[in-house]
Parts: structure tokens; C-alpha cells; sequence
């Protein structure tokens, strides 16, 4: 029986012998794709920013899987490269804030300024390490005031590995990945055939049997949202996959970084009705949807209630427990926080980095039917 | 008609006169009308720590008004007492922390320092101001993380005007007053008749009509406990009313304020067994009933167990939502501290900053038996819990 699965296992080995990395299949005690518990899609989705980083550093393999444990819907990572075009997981382009590289004196030598979306930054940049480099290093947690006993203990995953872990779940669970700094690492890093950071992207999805879109079969199999702040970015891929896709809007005073479009111009209805063929929903930074004054809510403004008619889901980030990050109305209870954006503004989808407590909140307020 | 009406009160405001407030009757558009919500005795008590704090000055009517609007249970306060005897809701003895008696230059000469159980403390003392000089100053957030908008707002108020907050609620409210720093109190003010500050605070809720034991029928009208950190005030009390009273243990190396005695001797098995004749339960620090390591919690302590034991209610505090106070277990999240607090280590009451995050955590999580549906929808309820159960 042993020999029915290994001959195309070497098959596809000495295909994919020039890869980085060989693709992860599923673990066969892992098989049991026919029970597996379906994606909940009757309740907004709990998007589990950079994993359960309240919790564990973030983007790291135990930090994903803990919020798998703690009931998330999507795990949600940021692809970057590294020097030799190893797509990996992590959010900043730099990795002072978040690894040990400062302890590492061998890499003391590779701090470098670079121009990020017209400013400079100071660093050492994941462009600038090869990933066998890259994995000598140990993650951290990023704020301070969060458990920093992890700090050293887990190394940067790739994005293959990042899918292995959505893939070898008990239930399905959807992944999120973020097409992150696309123009910068198109100029940073070069792959063979002329091919682009997108492209290596997408073909990394497909690898994985990623296909089908929204709510199709194939979808509802492997969920998948592809979220970019690049728009022209997703405007690409949308000829090379059908999954769907959602265009991320930064703060009020950040211009795009590929078409250097203000907020009101890409929130407008006419850019709203020119995005639609191509994306699922947009992520807005919650600030700009419900504009804050003296760490007090002021009126909504109506872009959720715009992007809802045209059949635009609303995914926004980020919602944290800390005291620091609830407004004041919240009387510093993240449940009112998400009441509020559940029920009062009523949106799609919320990036948290605290993947249990939502999962907690829309349990006891909104359980799931029990199927019979 | 009207004169009848104002005989009786002109004949009680005589009776008044030396009091230094009047009584405060009841409005009479909040009458006893209607048939109040009784208090729920069937999960553990949601008890305001100082009103709802977390959102408003401490210790302020707005703080207790919000908090009986957020469901709680008991409101909770502090007694001290001003220079002329006048019992008020304060928690620090010095004014200092919450309130601007900073901006008053004319009590910038009252500054002073005392021995506090066994500390010099620095600062302006309730006991070196008169109510009427106490009445002019104005509360404020005691933490710079929390809403700052209400400073310099609200009064001190007297521990009768809290009374009068939880006689006017719309529903059964219990109060839960502490006999705060009596060593102190007694040493810097003096009553007439000999009175001390123990039997002020017993008569001014006689004076509105507290009394009963646990859940007695009298108790249910108006539920109370008495707190203090001093055995002593609670014992000699005990001869002047039968309220249930609650011990209060400070951290592990804090002695008694009292009687000197320790954190393990008050805590001990045989301690327990004289404590019982005079209170009903305990309220420890959280931190000592389970103890904590590098802000993670360690394996709880027997405190707990011991104490039900000897049928002594455990009521911990405080429970508050801000990051900064919870453990590293709880992910940052108050509904996670409240869940293990009262399904794992299984306390009888919560004393919290935040009243309306306990309140949605219980009523979730334990929602009390609703005697208004009728068959049908008893039915109904039934079967929707029993459905997630059925067999696929």
C-alpha cells in the first residue's frame, strides 16, 4: 500500500527539485477531509490577525495555531520575500521589531536605509537575508506589555508553511494572506522568468489546490480572502485566480502605495464602483470608518453603509483588548467594542488580535445553529 | 390638608436639629408603589467596588447611579469620617489622589502627616476638614488610563446620601459599607456621648432601616453586608445589629490594622473557627487566594476550600478590565478572569471596577431563571437548550 503513494510522491519530488522548499502535503493521520467541521459563514468572520499575537509573537506557527484552538474562521499573515524569493510571513519589511536580529552580531553589517513608500526607513530589511538566514532567527512579541516569555523561541515560517498549518487544521479553516509592499519587494527582489512577487503568490495558492470563488465548492473547501493596500496589485491576479479578494484602505493621510491615490479618492463611489468587478470587500483602518476625537467615538461616516450597497463586504482592523486601544465608550471592555461594531455598524468581518475573546463574544450572543 | 401633611415634618425637623444632616425621606414620586426586582441570590453577587469606577470617579453618586443601571448587585463604599463627625464615602484617608485639593490655596496649610498602621503617610487627612469644607472639593479619576472627562465634577457625598442612592433604585440594591481605618477614625475624631466611629456607622443604617440576617425577609428588603480589615470593629458591632459582615484580609504581609495579627493566622483553620461566630465570609486579595508568578497565575492556594468549609462566603477583590491587572492566563481579556474566578475557583461575589462587564458576563454565561415566560416559551427555552445535546 506504501508503494501506491510513493511513486507520485517521487514523481513530484524530482519535479520540484530546484523549489526552496518542497511542498508540504497533508499529513495522512491529518486525512479526514470528509468530517472535517465546514467554515461557519451564517456570523461575520473572526479574522485572527497575525495569528492569537495578544498571546503569542505574532505570525509564528504556535501563534496560528492557538487561534485555530481559540475558534478563529481565517488565520491572517502578510507575505513579504526574502533575498533569494522565498515568500515568508511576516508584517513589517524590517525585522528589528519583532526578532532577535539585534542580538545577532554576525548580521550587525546588514542594516540598510530604504525609501518605503516615500519615507525613509532604517533596518534590517527581510529583502536583504536569505531564508536559511532568516530562520536563525527567533521571533518576539511586539508590544511590550504582552507576554514577551516567547520572545527567542519561534523562527519565521514561509508561507507554505503557513498553508500547512490552515491544511492539517481539525476543521476547515480559511487563510488570509496579504500581498504586503508589493512595489517594494518587486524592486528588492528578482525571480526567474521575469516573474513578480504576485505571481510567485498566486502560484504558491495554486500549488496548494487554493481555487473557486466566493462561497463556490472548491472555496468553501479551502476559504481563502487574497487582501492587498495595492489595488493594481489585485487588478493583476484577477486573471490569474477567481478567489476572491479584498482591497485594504490605510489611514486618512496615507496615499497608495502603487497609485498614490488619497483616502477620499479610493473611498469615493466612483473608485468603489470601479473596484468591484475586481475585489470581494474592502479592509478600512476602523479609525477612518468611525472617525475618534479625544479617544471618543464621533458619528459614523456612511462608508459601510456605501460599500454594503454595492455588495462590498467590510473587513476592518484591528481590534485589540488593550486598554490603550478602546475608546472610551468601550469602558475598556473589548466585548463592547465588538457589540458595537457587530451590531451598531454591522460589519462583515473583524481583524483581531485576540482571536478567544471574539470567538467568545459571538458564541454567547450568537451561537451557531447546531446542525442535526 | 397641607398642614397636616407638614405637622409630622415639622415636628421630626425639631427632633433633627443637632444632626448634621436631616434625614432624607424618600421623594415622594419614588414611593413604594410598585413591587421592586428583589436582588438575585442565585449566582454570586456582582458588587460594585467603589460604583462603577472604571467609567467615573470613584465613589460619587454618578459612579453609583451608573452602576445600579449596569445591574449591579451591591454597591460598595468606604466610610470614613469628616473633622465634625460626619460620616462620608471616601477610600483613601488622605485627599490627595481623587480629589483637586490641590487647587484649593485655602487649605494649602492643612497639609499633614500621621502614622497610618504603622506608616507616616503625608498629605490632607478627611479628619482635618469639616463636611462643609470637604463639600466644596471635587472628585477625579484616581487612574490616568481612565476616562478623565468628570474631574472636577462631583462632590464628596455622606454615607447618608449613598444610602438614599440604594433606598431610590429602581430595584432591590444591597449596600456593602466598610468600616474603613477605625484605629484612625477613632484616634482623630470624637463623638459625643462617648460614641465611637463603629456605633455611628451601626446607627446610621439602623436610622434607615438596615438590618436582618442573611436572606432573612428583612435582609431581602434591604441587603446589606459590613466590611472591614479590623476583627475588633466587626465583634463589637455584632452586639448592635445582626447584619451579616464580611472580614476583609489584606495582602500577605500586611498585619491586622487591630490586633497586629498576621496574614497565616487570620487565614488559619482555627481562626476560622472563632471568625465564624461574628461574619459570614471573607474577603481576601485575589492574589493571595491564588498566588502569581511573573504575571501568570500559580496553583490556587486551599483558601478557598477552607473557608466554604466552614460555611464563610468568599468574596475577593478587585476585578478590573485594564490589561495592566490581568494575568497573562486571562489573554487580556476581564471575561476570561471572570470565568475562572467563578467556574473554577468558585467564589460567592466579585468585588469589580467594572459592573457592566461582570454584569454581561453573568447574564450570558448564567442568566437568571426569567419566572415572567409563560409554558410555551418555558418549552421553547427548554428545548433550544437541550438541542445542541441531541444526537446527530
Amino acid at each position: 500500500m506504501g508503494f501506491k503513494y510513493f511513486l507520485p510522491l517521487l514523481l513530484l519530488s524530482l519535479l520540484v527539485a530546484n523549489c526552496a522548499s518542497r511542498p508540504l502535503y497533508r499529513l495522512p493521520s491529518e486525512a479526514k477531509h470528509a468530517t472535517k467541521k465546514p467554515l461557519q459563514t451564517s456570523r461575520p468572520y473572526n479574522l485572527a490577525h497575525r495569528g492569537s499575537n495578544g498571546e503569542l509573537p505574532e505570525e509564528t506557527a504556535p501563534a496560528y495555531m492557538r487561534a485555530i484552538e481559540e475558534g478563529a474562521d481565517f488565520i491572517e499573515t502578510d507575505i513579504l520575500s526574502s533575498k533569494d524569493g522565498v515568500l515568508i510571513c511576516h508584517h513589517d519589511v524590517n525585522l528589528d521589531d519583532t526578532t532577535d536580529i539585534a542580538d545577532h552580531k554576525e548580521f550587525a553589517d546588514r542594516k540598510r536605509t530604504y525609501e518605503v513608500q516615500g519615507m525613509n526607513m532604517t533596518g534590517f530589511f527581510t529583502v536583504d537575508f536569505t531564508l536559511k538566514e532568516l530562520k536563525t532567527l527567533g521571533a518576539k512579541q511586539r508590544y511590550p506589555f504582552r507576554d514577551q516569555q516567547y520572545n527567542g523561541k519561534f523562527p519565521i515560517i514561509t508561507f507554505d508553511e503557513y498553508i500547512s498549518i490552515a491544511l492539517d487544521a481539525p476543521r476547515v479553516v480559511g487563510i488570509y494572506p496579504e500581498i504586503k509592499n508589493p512595489v517594494f519587494i518587486n524592486q528588492q527582489v528578482k525571480w526567474a522568468d521575469g516573474k513578480k512577487f504576485e505571481d510567485k503568490f498566486v502560484e504558491t495558492l495554486e500549488k496548494y489546490g487554493y481555487k473557486g470563488s466566493y462561497m463556490s465548492e472548491d472555496w468553501l473547501k479551502q476559504p481563502i480572502f487574497i487582501q492587498s493596500f495595492a489595488a493594481t496589485s489585485l487588478v493583476y491576479i484577477s486573471s490569474m485566480t477567481d478567489s476572491p479578494k479584498l482591497f485594504l484602505i490605510d489611514d486618512v493621510t496615507i496615499l497608495t502605495e502603487d497609485t498614490n491615490k488619497t483616502y477620499a479618492e479610493i473611498t469615493s463611489d466612483a473608485y468603489l464602483d470601479y473596484i468591484k468587478p475586481y475585489v470581494i470587500g474592502i479592509g478600512p483602518w476602523k479609525d477612518t470608518i468611525v472617525p475618534v476625537n479625544n479617544n471618543r467615538l464621533m458619528t459614523p461616516t456612511d462608508l459601510v453603509a456605501r460599500a454594503h450597497s454595492r455588495n462590498l463586504q467590510v473587513h476592518p482592523y484591528t481590534y485589540r483588548n488593550e486598554n490603550q486601544f478602546l475608546h472610551l465608550e468601550f469602558n475598556q471592555d473589548p466585548y463592547l467594542e465588538y457589540d458595537y461594531w457587530l451590531n451598531k455598524i454591522g460589519v462583515d468581518g473583524l481583524f483581531t488580535d485576540f482571536t478567544g475573546s471574539l470567538h467568545n463574544y459571538q458564541e454567547l450572543k450568537s451561537p451557531l445553529p447546531q446542525q442535526q | 390638608m397641607i398642614l397636616t401633611r407638614c405637622l409630622p415634618l415639622i415636628w421630626l425637623s425639631l427632633l433633627t436639629v443637632c444632626a448634621a444632616g436631616r434625614t432624607l425621606h424618600p421623594l415622594p414620586v419614588k414611593g413604594p408603589k410598585t413591587v421592586k426586582l428583589q436582588l438575585q441570590t442565585s449566582r454570586p453577587y456582582n458588587i460594585a467596588h467603589r460604583g462603577s469606577n472604571g467609567e467615573i470617579p470613584e465613589e460619587t453618586t454618578a459612579a453609583y447611579l451608573k452602576a445600579i443601571e449596569e445591574g449591579t448587585d451591591f454597591i460598595e463604599t468606604d466610610i470614613l469620617s469628616s473633622k465634625d463627625g460626619v460620616l462620608i464615602c471616601f477610600h483613601d484617608c488622605i485627599l490627595d489622589e481623587t480629589t483637586n485639593v490641590a487647587s484649593h490655596k485655602e487649605f494649602a496649610d492643612r497639609k499633614r502627616t500621621y502614622d497610618v498602621q504603622g506608616f507616616n503617610i503625608t498629605g490632607f487627612f478627611t479628619f482635618d476638614f469639616t463636611l462643609k469644607e470637604l463639600k466644596q472639593l471635587r472628585i477625579k479619576q484616581r487612574y490616568a488610563f481612565r476616562d478623565q472627562q468628570y474631574n472636577g465634577m462631583y462632590p464628596i457625598i455622606t454615607f447618608e446620601e449613598f444610602l438614599t442612592i440604594a433606598r431610590d433604585a429602581p430595584r432591590v440594591v444591597g449596600i456593602y459599607p466598610e468600616i474603613k481605618n477605625p484605629v484612625l477614625m477613632n484616634q482623630h475624631v470624637k463623638w459625643p456621648g462617648g460614641k465611637k466611629f463603629e456605633d455611628k456607622v451601626v446607627e446610621t443604617l439602623k436610622k434607615y432601616g438596615y438590618g436582618g440576617s442573611y436572606l432573612s425577609k428583612k435582609w431581602l428588603k434591604k441587603p446589606l453586608f459590613i466590611q472591614s480589615f479590623a476583627p475588633t470593629s466587626l465583634v463589637y458591632i455584632s452586639n448592635l445589629t445582626d447584619s451579616p459582615k464580611v472580614l476583609l484580609i489584606d495582602d500577605v504581609t500586611m498585619p491586622t490594622q487591630d490586633t497586629n495579627q498576621t496574614y497565616a493566622e487570620i487565614t488559619s483553620d482555627a481562626y476560622f473557627e472563632y471568625i465564624k461566630q461574628y461574619v459570614v465570609g471573607i474577603g481576601p486579595w485575589k492574589d493571595t487566594i491564588v498566588p502569581v508568578n511573573n504575571n501568570y497565575v500559580l496553583a490556587p492556594t486551599d483558601l478557598v476550600k477552607r473557608a466554604h468549609a466552614h460555611n464563610l462566603q468568599v468574596h475577593p477583590y478587585t476585578y478590573r478590565n485594564e490589561h495592566e491587572f490581568l494575568h497573562y492566563n486571562f489573554s487580556q481579556d476581564p471575561y476570561k478572569e471572570y470565568d475562572y474566578w467563578i467556574n473554577e475557583i468558585g467564589v460567592d461575589g466579585l468585588f469589580t471596577d467594572f459592573t457592566g462587564s461582570l454584569h454581561n458576563f453573568q447574564e450570558w454565561t448564567s442568566p437568571l431563571p426569567d419566572t415572567s415566560k409563560s409554558p410555551r416559551q418555558l418549552l421553547s427555552q427548554i428545548a433550544s437548550l437541550v438541542l445542541p445535546y441531541a444526537k446527530a
